[in-house]
């Protein structure tokens, strides 16, 4: 057979006979995923790194304007572990928000006025208000929503997908990673998509901004196409012979990983290349769009990953770490994301991609109904918050224009209807057609997944 | 026929139906993976009172339940009717566990049941036994003694060993596993030449004698030591443990006895009169990732630390996952959650914080100085110095006695500043009477309040008094603070004054005085705890009244030159630290009452006249800024105050001391291991949470793995003991089986990182113990081991597969060939660099910059990666930098472990993203022109790039190809030179004057495809 004719299914075959030959098959064990129909075919995850604050989003709390600037009363506050930060303040005093709020939609929602392009897709969305996680600083509490685990080292959500559904794509990765350029605020690793004890090649590929939007993807100045093809066609004849010589399958799969790679470089820049959108998509995303590493622009390009079926795509925005100077910052983070976000919902669903796409938006934690720092009239900042916070879901399988969950009026404690990080995953492999009790990895003897030993699917979330 | 069984029996991966059935190996891995998580031996989780991990319980009758298991009756035992109950609500396991029996795995519980249930002990727990070597049939082959143990199992699966390697293939194979290097043309050309005998046995020795030897081995070990020269987390500041680097490969290339490799690392710093080395080697403990980041809670990541100190232990010495154990009893291996705290308790005693200074580059204590030779004679020359200064000052002492009038304290010489407080200024500022231009600022302004003398002011906790230009005192530097407080309650922790940036955020680098549970509590910091000078009131402060405090240094940096006077008279102290070994003036200070940067501030306290002297007042100098009287001086208040010659002396005691600072200041430091005197209380955590403390522990190891002997004692020293005890049935098997990986490319034990129950059996149990107890009593040789396994004949197979050998053992556990592995990703890179002669070869030193893409720094942490120039390209790949949160693109992208947890063997993929890096990446472009103009030097350019890359001559067929590429690219680049030209810029090497750049850029072609061919990228 000519290398060059392998298929990607092929290929995968080639590779899982390859790791077989490494005495790595029982590892491939993937208990049978899918393991029912799934809702969604692909993912987008919008992640909002540093803690949204949801009092100032998605959470109304009148309360809190009304008794502005009363200490936190101690039977809310429950003795409740607070961060070093404003553990040591003197008073916790709260702070209502300076953004007014309003209903949206059928549904009703209420939506502060920063996010006015989510309030007009308020219908198709799903909010949850009822968040809780275990972490109370972003190191853990990031890894703790990507991975399952607090602690690093376990395979990412995207590198589960990956493992537990192969790929969908014969030309592109099957899990990728966009970071919005220049933010700053808390960084962000490369583990936090990394394949963990998986095989790393689930781990997820970061696209940027520019000249590489792969690592290495360019070729050197002065080589063009036609002399890689050259060479690959040299090197292909060299495995013709070496395989003739030592029998070695896994030479095989190497020749066609060399070809993807060829072939992935001609399909980056294609996915990546907004400059063939019409300006209605600019119109739609907004004029951010047009500079590539935006939040707008990595929201467009999500869109053109998930059209030619890439799994899963996430995208990072970092500086929603708030812990003072509030108002101002939060305006710009939701100038900069808001419209964006909104956009990608409604070109999926007029491109048909919603029906089977699942949309994500959040962070990895809230942030505190009492004030950090300074509390004056018309600005405050709040520390970290894992009790409670806010995020929405929207496309396949999604239970639009409802809110789950709800709080109490401090905004501090739930109130009804909690979901923990292990349920959200479980949730999120349910639609892709995943249980997660049996997609699992055996690792130095013992089962993993990603929702640990916890996690329920929490069905009202489901249409 | 019984060729078709027996092919089926070892496809199966079950005994044959002739075999006996074998607990370890057909019984033991069914029942840990689907019966031990609710029937083994973590007691919070077990079900109906059943264990199935030991005999007496399975077979034994429950109180409320017959037996589940009936020794030579499967029909009659329940576990049995269970397994293969109809009724899902009885079924075993059960549905909702989500895991299944199959058919095969249930008729082998019945037939090892119908034998008669017999246990054997966990092998990995049974300390190896000396095994004689085999008989075997074909003697010849056999060149060690673990030869006969291979062909034996060979012999009984009915396959024959594969021929040996050819001499190329056998060179390069050995030069990349001791080396980490291919062989250079010059040796290529020696071993070919000499096939006489012992000629390879004569390489085997070059190599292990080979500086580079050392480098290779290193690599293995830093994965294992989760080696990074970066903290981690998320600000991932960078911090210097390369000397441990170094400290590994000469520890290897010195062939320091395992024994010790192990004791030094776990506890050098405890072994009596302890070499600086030793001590060094305990960094190992230390290079867990940390944080800094602000809010944690301190004592959650110190417990966070302590536990990656005993996964790693037990993952790189004992193969095993004793985190399991840390929230819970284990669930598969006899390791209590109690016992693992046990284990913890031994790393616990160290005077650490959980968090490393983020304002300040402190090393986190415990910190080992590292001086350089002249290093050491300067700090020699200066303590001889000191101490003779010091003993001058007692000697004048005693001479100036009589000679001066004695005092009385109306004028009190070096006041610096005084603030009486009396009224906030417009513009918040407070007045110093002593100098007008360096008044006191206040923020968010303190309230005016009744004072002690006159007003005084009252804190909120949030606001402060901060006093700029002043109080930039070093821990050479004289001086006292002067101040009335009066505290509205008793203060479990308030700042009352300090100058340093923060609390925990900055190590508290400064000095500071704090209310700490009702008490005053004075201390010079440079890292808090670990290096510090401090001194604690025994008696409370009082509460609700003006209490005049005095807090002095007398510039001798211990604890016994701090003092504190309360309303005048001295306090009587107790020692909190003494332990303050470098500076205190990090972290952008500024002298500040009231408040500090995330800690509790003095809240609803107030404060009045507050003074600063440049020196150490006297008893009776405190006594007047108290109740305003003269006293009559002491004779040593007397001098420090007045006689210009004790003045003078003390001066030049002072500078002495100032210089012998700023030398220390500039030695290296290394986090290391240092046991504390009194060993820190550790407790059991409740589902490993720190803050869910239950009942104390004392040091200790698993009782079901080796019982530590009486007369050990329980500490580090004592549990390096254990674990190199001969009878530690894990240690030495670990060893061996990472040494076989180094050779065979896969253990005897194909976990790595688990040799427990759940872990693989090993494939040569015989051959397994044997090379155990060989390797004890050799001394623990870690070279002559690696030698044995390498000129063994199993090692020097061919690797070429056979349709015989594959359908007998696919994967090759019988080791019938030679298994071929893609190089790691250090050694592609290393190959590029050494096979075009661009590699620096200098050891050790600070880690280096080699080409990165741009931005992978900025993106994540907002630091910017500058790459070097020069030499710092062309190291060996072990010497590139490791940032945790960004390690090298190119090493991550060729499975390099990631080193934030101790890894034990890396996972092998082949990817595109590889074949981009090995076109792509400049340093594999430079690598390939360099080496393309070497080649075009010589007669045979395609031949010599070949061999260098390859280590061997092209094959008719290769050479053909590589031909043609290279006639058509360089037609191609005959057509447009400027591409040439381009191609040629990649890379900082230089083009030599006058090359012919279009035939370099074709050879560069040529050169960059067998680059990253798999004659190159492959060891076979």
């Amino acid at each position: 057979m000519n290398p060059l004719d392998l298929t990607r299914r092929a290929f995968l075959g080639k590779t899982a006979m390859g790791l077989g030959a490494l005495g790595l098959s029982p590892y491939l064990d993937r208990q049978g995923a899918p393991h029912h129909a799934p809702r969604a075919r692909r993912i987008v995850y919008l992640f909002q790194s540093g803690g949204p604050a949801q009092h100032d989003l998605l959470d109304h709390k009148p309360l809190l304007n009304e008794r502005w600037g009363e200490e936190l009363p101690d039977s809310i506050r429950q003795g409740q572990r607070l961060t070093a930060m404003s553990g040591h303040q003197a008073t916790l005093p709260l702070a209502g928000t300076v953004f007014k709020f309003s209903r949206h939609g059928e549904s009703g929602t209420e939506v502060s006025e920063l996010l006015p392009e989510t309030a007009k897709i308020i219908d198709k969305l799903c909010v949850i208000r009822s968040m809780h996680t275990e972490a109370i600083n972003h190191d853990p509490a990031i890894t703790f929503l990507q991975t399952g685990s607090q602690i690093a080292g376990r395979p990412s959500l995207g590198s589960w997908l990956s493992y537990g559904l192969g790929s969908a794509n014969r030309d592109l990765p099957d899990s990728v990673i966009l970071v919005t350029r220049n933010k700053g605020g808390q960084p962000l690793y490369a583990r936090l998509w990394g394949a963990g004890f998986l095989p790393s090649k689930h781990q997820g590929v970061q696209l940027r901004p520019g000249r590489d939007p792969v690592l290495y993807l360019t070729n050197p100045d002065g080589l063009t196409r036609t002399d890689r093809r050259r060479m690959l066609d040299a090197m292909n004849a060299l495995h013709a012979d070496q395989e003739a010589h030592e029998q070695d399958p896994e030479i095989r799969s190497r020749m066609a990983q060399a070809e993807l790679a060829y072939r992935m470089q001609m399909s980056v820049p294609e996915v990546t290349d907004l400059a063939n959108e019409p300006d209605a998509t600019f119109e739609l995303y907004g004029k951010d769009a047009r500079t590539p590493g935006t939040y707008a622009a990595n929201c467009l390009l999500a869109r053109r990953l998930l059209e030619r079926d890439v799994r899963f795509v996430q995208l990072f925005h970092q500086g929603w770490d708030q812990h003072g100077g509030l108002p101002g910052a939060l305006r710009n983070q939701c100038r900069e994301t808001d419209r964006a976000s909104a956009a990608l919902v409604r070109d999926l669903e007029q491109r048909g991609l919603l029906e089977d796409t699942l949309v994500v938006w959040g962070g990895e934690f809230g942030r505190t109904a009492y004030c950090q720092g300074k509390l004056t009239k018309g600005n405050y900042g709040r520390d970290h918050h894992p009790r409670c916070f806010t995020m929405w879901m929207a496309g396949a399988g999604v239970n639009a224009g409802t809110v789950y969950g709800s709080t109490d009026p401090f905004g501090y404690n739930i109130a009804s209807d909690p979901v923990h990080v292990h349920d959200l995953q479980a949730t999120i492999l349910h639609l892709l057609g995943i249980d997660h009790e049996r997609l699992t990895y055996k690792f130095q003897g013992r089962r993993y997944r990603l929702t640990d030993v916890h996690g329920e699917v929490i069905r009202p979330l489901l249409a | 026929m019984r060729l078709l069984l027996a092919t089926l029996g070892l496809l199966l991966g079950t005994a044959m139906a002739q075999d006996p059935i074998s607990f370890n190996r057909d019984v033991r891995p069914i029942l840990a993976d689907r019966c031990f998580p609710c029937h083994g031996p973590d007691k919070a989780t077990r079900q109906a009172e059943l264990r199935l991990d030991l005999r007496e319980h399975a077979v034994g009758g429950r109180p409320s339940r017959g037996p589940a298991v009936v020794a030579g009756d499967a029909a009659a035992s329940l576990a049995v009717q269970r397994m293969r109950s109809q009724d899902p609500a009885r079924r075993m396991p059960p549905p909702a566990s989500k895991l299944t029996l199959s058919e095969r795995e249930i008729q082998t519980l019945e037939r090892w049941i119908n034998e008669g249930a017999p246990y054997a002990r966990h092998w990995g727990f049974v300390p190896p036994r000396p095994t004689p070597t085999p008989a075997v049939a074909d003697g010849a082959w056999v060149r060690d003694p673990l030869d006969a143990f291979v062909l034996r199992s060979l012999e009984e699966r009915g396959l024959r060993p594969s021929p040996e390697a050819d001499a190329e293939t056998l060179l390069r194979r050995v030069t990349l596993d001791l080396t980490g290097l291919p062989p250079s043309q010059e040796e290529m050309d020696r071993f070919l030449a000499d096939r006489g005998p012992g000629a390879y046995e004569r390489v085997v020795d070059r190599l292990l004698a080979s500086p580079r030897f050392g480098e290779r081995m290193a690599t293995d070990w830093l994965d294992a030591a989760r080696y990074a020269d970066t903290f981690g987390y998320q600000s991932d500041v960078y911090r210097e443990v390369w000397p441990w680097r170094d400290w590994v490969i000469k520890a290897f290339n010195e062939n320091l006895p395992y024994d010790d490799f192990i004791t030094w690392q776990i506890a050098g710093d405890m072994i009596p009169d302890a070499t600086r080395e030793q001590r060094l080697a305990t960094a190992f403990n230390r290079l867990h990732r940390q944080t800094n980041e602000g809010g944690s809670v301190e004592e959650e990541y110190r417990q966070e630390y302590i536990g990656d100190r005993v996964h790693t232990m037990g993952t790189a010495f004992l193969g095993l996952t004793l985190e399991c154990a840390r929230c819970h009893d284990h669930k598969f291996d006899p390791i209590s959650q109690e016992e693992y705290y046990g284990l913890a308790a031994f790393f616990a005693n160290i005077d650490e914080s959980g968090l490393y200074s983020h304002f300040t580059n402190a090393t986190p204590t415990p910190a080992l100085r590292l001086p350089n030779a002249g290093q050491e004679k300067t700090l020699a020359d200066l303590d001889q110095n000191i101490a003779r200064a010091e003993t001058g000052l007692a000697e004048l002492r005693v001479t100036l006695r009589g000679q001066l009038s004695q005092s009385t304290t109306e004028d009190i010489p070096d006041r610096i500043g005084h603030f009486p407080l009396e009224k906030l200024e417009k513009d918040g500022s407070v007045v110093n009477s002593v100098d007008a231009k360096k008044p006191g600022k206040t923020s968010d302004r303190p309230k005016p309040v009744e004072g002690a003398r006159g007003q005084g002011l009252t804190l909120s906790g949030e606001n402060n008094i901060w006093f700029p230009g002043l109080g930039a005192f070093s821990r050479h530097d004289p001086f006292t603070l002067s101040m009335w407080v009066n505290t509205p309650d008793r203060k479990e922790r308030s700042v009352l004054v300090h100058r340093s940036r923060a609390w925990t955020d900055a190590g508290s680098q400064g000095y500071e005085l704090l209310i700490l549970d009702g008490a005053l509590q004075w201390s010079l910091i440079h890292f808090w705890p670990g290096d510090a000078a401090s001194v604690r009131t025994n008696d409370p402060l009082p509460i609700g009244q003006w209490v005049h405090l005095a807090v002095s240094h007398d510039g001798s940096a211990r604890a016994s030159g701090l003092k504190i006077w309360m309303n005048g008279k001295p306090a009587t102290t107790t020692l909190v630290k003494d332990k303050l070994t470098r500076t205190i003036m990090g972290g952008g200070p500024q002298l500040t009452i009231g408040q500090r940067f995330r800690d509790k501030g003095f809240k609803g306290g107030s404060v009045d006249e507050f003074q600063l002297f440049s020196r150490a007042l006297c008893d009776a100098e405190v006594a007047h800024l108290h109740d305003g009287g003269p006293h009559l001086r002491s004779h040593d208040g007397s001098l420090s105050a007045q006689s210009p010659e004790w003045r003078k002396a003390a001066a030049a005691l002072a500078t002495l001391r100032k210089q012998r600072a700023r030398h220390v200041d500039s030695i290296r430091t290394i986090m290391a291991m240092e046991e504390m005197a009194e060993p820190r209380p550790t407790h059991v955590l409740h589902r490993g949470q720190y803050d869910a403390v239950r009942q104390q522990v004392s040091p200790g190891t698993p009782e079901a793995i080796s019982p530590m002997e009486d007369g050990t004692p329980r500490n580090r020293l004592g549990l390096a003991r254990w674990l190199t005890d001969q009878r530690n049935p894990l240690t030495a098997r670990v060893a061996v089986n990472r040494m076989w990986i180094v050779a065979f490319g896969r253990g005897l034990v194909s976990s790595a990182e688990n040799m427990g129950t759940p872990g693989a059996p090993p494939t040569h149990p015989q051959l397994m113990d044997r090379l155990a107890t060989d390797f004890v009593d050799s001394g623990w040789d870690w070279k002559a081991m690696l030698r044995r396994l390498v000129t063994s004949a199993t090692y020097r197979q061919g690797s070429r597969r056979h349709p015989e050998g594959d359908a007998r053992d696919a994967t090759n556990d019988s080791l019938w060939r030679a298994s071929p592995r893609r190089l790691t990703a250090e050694m592609l890179r290393d190959q590029a660099l050494f096979a075009s002669g661009l590699m620096d070869h200098k050891m050790g030193g600070p880690p280096v910059k080699p080409y990165q893409p741009p931005g992978l720094w900025k993106e994540k942490s907002g630091r910017t990666y500058k790459r070097d120039k020069g030499a710092g390209l062309y190291r060996r790949s072990l010497y590139t930098i490791w940032k945790r949160t960004s390690p090298p693109p190119s090493m991550m992208i060729l499975d390099a472990a990631k080193r934030d947890v101790c890894v034990a063997e890396r996972h092998e993929t082949n990817t595109p993203l590889q074949s981009l890096l090995l076109f792509n990446d400049p340093q594999f472009v430079e690598a390939a022109r360099v080496l393309a103009a070497r080649a075009l030097a010589t007669d045979d350019p395609i031949a010599h790039v070949f061999r260098a890359l390859c280590s061997r001559r092209p094959r008719a067929a290769e050479r053909k190809a590589l031909q043609a590429l290279f006639r058509a690219t360089q037609t191609r680049y005959g057509d447009d030179a400027a591409a040439a030209e381009l191609l040629l810029k990649t890379g900082d090497a230089p083009v030599a004057e006058g090359t012919d750049k279009i035939k370099l850029a074709a050879m560069t072609l040529v050169s960059s495809t067998i680059m990253g061919s798999d004659a190159a990228v492959t060891r076979r």
